[in-house]
Parts: C-alpha cells; structure tokens; sequence
C-alpha cells in the first residue's frame, strides 16, 4: 500500500512537472540562454553546463522541499518573510548573472600584471562551473508558479522522504523540458554573439536587482 | 545618362522632364487608387488631406526620378511622417478619449490598438501557451480597427518586399529622430561613434532577446510596457501608481535622450540604430530580401565617406572591403547618394553587382514607394485632416 502511494505521489510529481515545464522553461530561460551562450560552442560542453545548471536547480529543489516539509506548511501569501525571501533572491540572481554570464568584474589587464599565464598557448580555459552550479541554485529556490504548486502538494505529504522524492519527480518532469536548451551548442559562436549574451545577462540583472529592490522595498514599506 | 553627383545641396539634373514624368506616372495613378475611398466616402478634411498627399508622394517621386537622389527626399517624407504621426494619432485619441493614457477598461476589452513593435514579444507565449500577450483584438473591430492581424498582415507584405527597408520607408517613430539628426548642420560625438558604433549595434539584439525571455516569463509584451520611447508621444498606461509612473519616466528619458539628444548630437539614428529591437528582428528579413546595397570594389576608395555618413552605422570598413553592408542597413539610400564613386549600388540579388543598378533602385522603389504611398500616405493624409480640424476658421 505504501509503495503504491509512493509511485501514485511519484506520478502524480512527474506529470505536474512535465504539465508546468514550459512555465518552468520561460521562467528559468532568460538566466539558461546567455549562461549557455557565452559559452564555447559544442554540445559536450552544453551537455556539461546545463547537467550542472539542473543538479544545482534540484539541490535548490529538495532544499526547499525539506525546508516546506519541516516548516510543516506552504508559504502562505499573507507570510511577512515572502518579499524578503524574493527580494532576497532576485538580487542573488541579479549579482550571479553579472559575475558568471556577464563577466564582471573582468579580470584586470594581463599587462598591469603580468603572470605566468599571460601567454596562453592551446585551448581556452574550460567553462567556469561555479556559474551553473550558483544560477541553477538560485533558480531553484526562486519562486515560480510551478514551483508554488508543488510546494503545496509537497508540504501535504506526510513523511520528508516523500516531499523529497515529490520535488525529485517534479524536477525530472520539468527538467525535459530542458533538452531543446542543447541545440544552443549548436548555434556558431562569433564574438558579437558572445557579446549580445553578456549585454543580455546585464539587462537581464537589472531587470532581476529592480524586480528585487522592489520586493525590499514593499517588504520594509508595507510590512 | 548624366553621372550621379553627391551633392546634395544642388540636386543635379539626372533624367530629363519627360522620362522623369513617365517614370513617375505608375506611382500618381497607384496614389490616386490608394485614396479612391477618401474621395468617394469621407469627409472634407480628410479629402484635402488625401489631395495633399497624393500631391506630396508623387512630387517626391518625381524628384527620385529627375534627381536620382533616394536619400534627400525620402527623409522628406519619412520626417513629416514621423512628425504628423503623432499629431493624427494624439488627435484621434483625444476625441475619442479625452486622453493620451490607455484606461484599464479599453485594455480589458481587448480594444488597444496594435503595435508592430510588439510582434517579436507575441512569438513564444504564441508558440508554447497559444496566446496573444496584447490586450488587442485579433480580428477588427469597429471601435479599433487596427487589430493584431491587421497590422501583423500590413507589416508581414511590407517586410517581404522591403527587407529592413521598413525602417526607412514605413516605420511611423523613426522619422521623429531623422528629423532631429537632420537639424545641426555638422556631427558632435563623432569619435565616440567611431569608437563604440560596433558594440553600439549590438545593443538592439540584446534587448531583442531581452524583450521575447521577459515577454515569455512575464506574460506581457515588456518592450510596451517598460522600453518603448514612443510612448510619449502616442499613448500610454495611465499613471496610477509608483509603477507606472516608473514607467512612463522610463519612457520619456528614452524618448529624450535617444529620439531627441543623441540624433541631434550624432546625426545618426540612435533609437534604431543602437536600441530598437524590432529593428534587429526586421534585419533578419534583409537575409531573404531581394535588394540590397552593394559596393564596387572596382571604383571604391576607401574615403569612407558612406560610412560616415551612414545614419544607422550599417557600414564597418570589414564590410565594405567585402563588398557589402552590415545585416542591419535600413536601405536608406544615404550611402549611395553620399559617393562620389558611384561605388556604392543598389542592387538586385542574383544579378551582378554594379551592372545596371539604376534598374535595381527603380524596382525597388516602386516597391517601396507603393507601400509607403498605401501606409504613410494614409497617416499622413489623415494627420492633415486632423490639423485643418484644429484651424480657427475651419
């Protein structure tokens, strides 16, 4: 009976997620696509990022989970700490998408300081991890509506390993979604590309640092 | 036939008279065709405004004709487009609203009028959620004739025959900032342009991609409601709160500092040249478009005068070693008056480059002209209607 409710919460998670993964897709988009962009092209290296960017969003996932199970509640509307929490997080993403998609700070010029890597011979330095790793998270624990929904139901379940295995079947249903991500390895990289994605990435986090403050600002106005 | 001169201040004799009449003789008729309904069903403003720019399109066309100059008076047109724009348009709301700020209740009903610059936002949440984002009705109504599929359908036969072209022959906002960059008589800010015009002309394909990612989380078209400089002179959300007044500050530092300031500083166009997303979505039309700006390589000598004068900086000296412009060249016409070479053709793709290209342009701007003599000449004609009402003895 048990296992047959495990699989029922199971399905239940995988079909909301796969149900709400565009929504997913277009909330979690605008931080992939210049992430992705910036990148070398080649679908190894896309393969690379974006399985980082999802083992992140699900580590987000499941802490959150956790957090719900124990809190023992969703998060009410009317919950003081929710334009904190959101605030909170949109500057996060704001301040990640300028470090890691947009670049900055740059490193200072090579010549002010010279070092033994100043000549670099052979292939470009791999793609850094921590981007994926810190966006995925973040996106993870962002708020979107799909996230919400499964909050709730996660937060009805009556043990923690079922609101774990809940958020971990939501992911895999929401994160095929995904896939079409990998075709960006595909698009021909030129340095007015990257250069459209790391602008992207700038507009990106002052629209993410605005949304943000605002949310701050209702929370220490309103209360 | 005489050698085309680049001076623009004397227009040289290009054609003669008579051919020059002839040539222009399809564009009076296609004018008059155009404004039948004008003259069969609406009032007497709006027939004398269809006179004059019946009058006003055709004698600009004579003068490409005689001329052989596109530049000089296409941006005739396109300036007192861009200019009475806004006067027929802000007329027309005030009659019927009393206001230039859209209420709530109109955008509920679905009765806003369209917008071209919105249709790259309305692409994903169309595709994935089989929406329309825009509080507009798709088919026409009769309190807003301009629904979506009206102005998508205009917009979509425009930009087979024109490429980005509708920048310069259609595009109702750009004539605004033409105008300001035709008023100094020599360029400020020169270097800077010269030094950040090839990042500058990436900006509108960041905010392109911007727009449709936010559009798509958002649910609403993000260009409208937050970046769109225009908002200032046709309508707007109404200010209601801190929001919306964000907003519509928004709306006039862009309007002010891209439409006003930095044309006139520049002469350039900065708006389209170095923000407009709907710009950067147009050039990808260029990739299948029929005409295009070549150059000699023969007769070219590198004095980058064209690019200099280029109003969109869609010239790079990479580019005119190669023969070409840039993806987004608005098919102006600047370049090809500007040389003293003749260097610098129109062209017809699939045909060779620099044989016969007075033969191009004229293709070309029969196209163009027809359309621009159907969209901006019914504006026009209109904003006329609009003044005569306004005149005390009327």
């Amino acid at each position: 009976m048990a296992a047959f409710s495990l699989s029922a919460c199971a399905g239940e998670a995988l079909v909301l997620g796969l149900a709400t993964g565009p929504v997913c897709l277009a909330s979690c988009g605008p931080v992939v696509v210049p992430w992705m962009l910036v990148q070398p092209n080649g679908v190894r290296v896309h393969s690379r990022q974006l399985l980082l960017f999802l083992t992140a969003r699900l580590a987000g996932y499941l802490a959150f989970a956790a957090a719900l199970w124990l809190v023992g509640s969703t998060i009410p509307r009317s919950w003081p700490g929710r334009s904190w929490l959101f605030g909170s997080v949109q500057l996060l993403l704001a301040i990640a998408l300028v470090v890691y998609a947009a670049g900055f700070p740059r490193r200072r010029c090579a010549l002010a300081k010279p070092s033994t890597d100043l000549v670099q011979i052979g292939e470009a330095s791999p793609p850094r991890s921590s981007g994926a790793l810190a966006l995925g998270f973040l996106t993870g624990i962002n708020l979107c509506p799909p996230f919400l929904v499964a909050g709730v139901r996660a937060a009805q379940l009556a043990t923690l390993s079922a609101s774990l295995l809940f958020f971990l079947f939501f992911f895999a249903g929401t994160a095929l979604w995904f896939v079409p991500f990998l075709s960006l390895g595909f698009v021909r990289r030129t340095p007015a590309l990257v250069t459209v994605a790391r602008m992207v990435a700038v507009l990106l986090a002052c629209w993410y640092g605005f949304s943000g403050i605002t949310n701050l600002i209702e929370r220490a106005l309103y209360g | 036939m005489a050698s085309r001169s680049s001076n623009l201040t004397h227009p040289p004799v290009f054609r003669g008279v008579g051919r020059s009449i002839l040539l222009t003789v399809p564009i009076a008729l296609w004018s008059l065709l155009m404004f039948t309904p004008a003259f069969q069903h609406a009032g007497r403003n709006l027939r004398i405004g269809a006179v004059a720019a019946i009058l006003f399109m055709t004698a600009l066309f004579f003068l490409m004709m005689r001329t052989g100059e596109t530049y000089r008076w296409r941006r005739i047109f396109f300036v007192a487009l861009g200019f009475l724009f806004p006067v027929g348009f802000i007329a027309s709301l005030v009659a019927e609203r009393g206001t230039m700020s859209i209420p709530i209740s109109r955008m509920v009903s679905g009765d806003t009028p369209f917008c071209f610059m919105v249709t790259p936002s309305l692409l994903v949440p169309a595709a994935f959620a089989r929406t329309i984002i825009f509080p507009g009705s798709i088919l026409p109504t009769a309190s807003n004739p301009h629904s979506i599929a009206v102005m998508i359908g205009l917009w979509f036969a425009f930009t087979l025959v024109l490429g980005k072209a509708w920048c310069s022959y259609a595009c109702f906002f750009g004539g605004i900032e033409e105008g300001f960059a035709a008023f100094p008589k020599r360029r400020r800010l020169h270097k800077f342009i010269t030094r950040w015009g090839s990042r500058l002309r990436l900006v509108p394909w960041a905010i392109l991609l911007f727009v449709v990612l936010g559009s798509a989380v958002l649910f609403e078209p993000v260009y409208c409601m937050w970046l769109c400089p225009f908002k200032t002179v046709t309508e707007f959300p109404a200010v209601r709160n801190v929001e919306t007044a964000i907003q519509f500050g928004v709306f006039i530092a862009l309007f002010a500092g891209l439409v006003v300031a930095l044309p006139f500083l520049t002469k350039k166009r900065t708006q389209c040249g170095f923000f407009c997303p709907f710009g950067a979505f147009q050039s990808l039309f260029n990739k299948i478009n029929l005409f295009e700006i070549r150059f000699d390589r023969a007769k070219c000598v590198d004095c980058t005068l064209c690019q200099t004068t280029c109003p969109t900086v869609a010239l790079s000296s990479e580019s005119i070693r190669e023969g070409k412009t840039l993806l987004n060249c608005m098919k102006c016409g600047a370049c090809v008056d500007v040389c003293k070479k003749d260097a610098a053709v129109w062209h017809l793709k699939g045909t060779p480059v620099a044989v016969k290209p007075e033969r191009a342009r004229l293709l070309f701007l029969y196209g163009a002209w027809a359309l621009a003599t159907m969209f901006g000449g019914s504006i026009l004609a209109n904003s006329v209607a609009a003044m005569i009402g306004f005149l005390p003895w009327k």
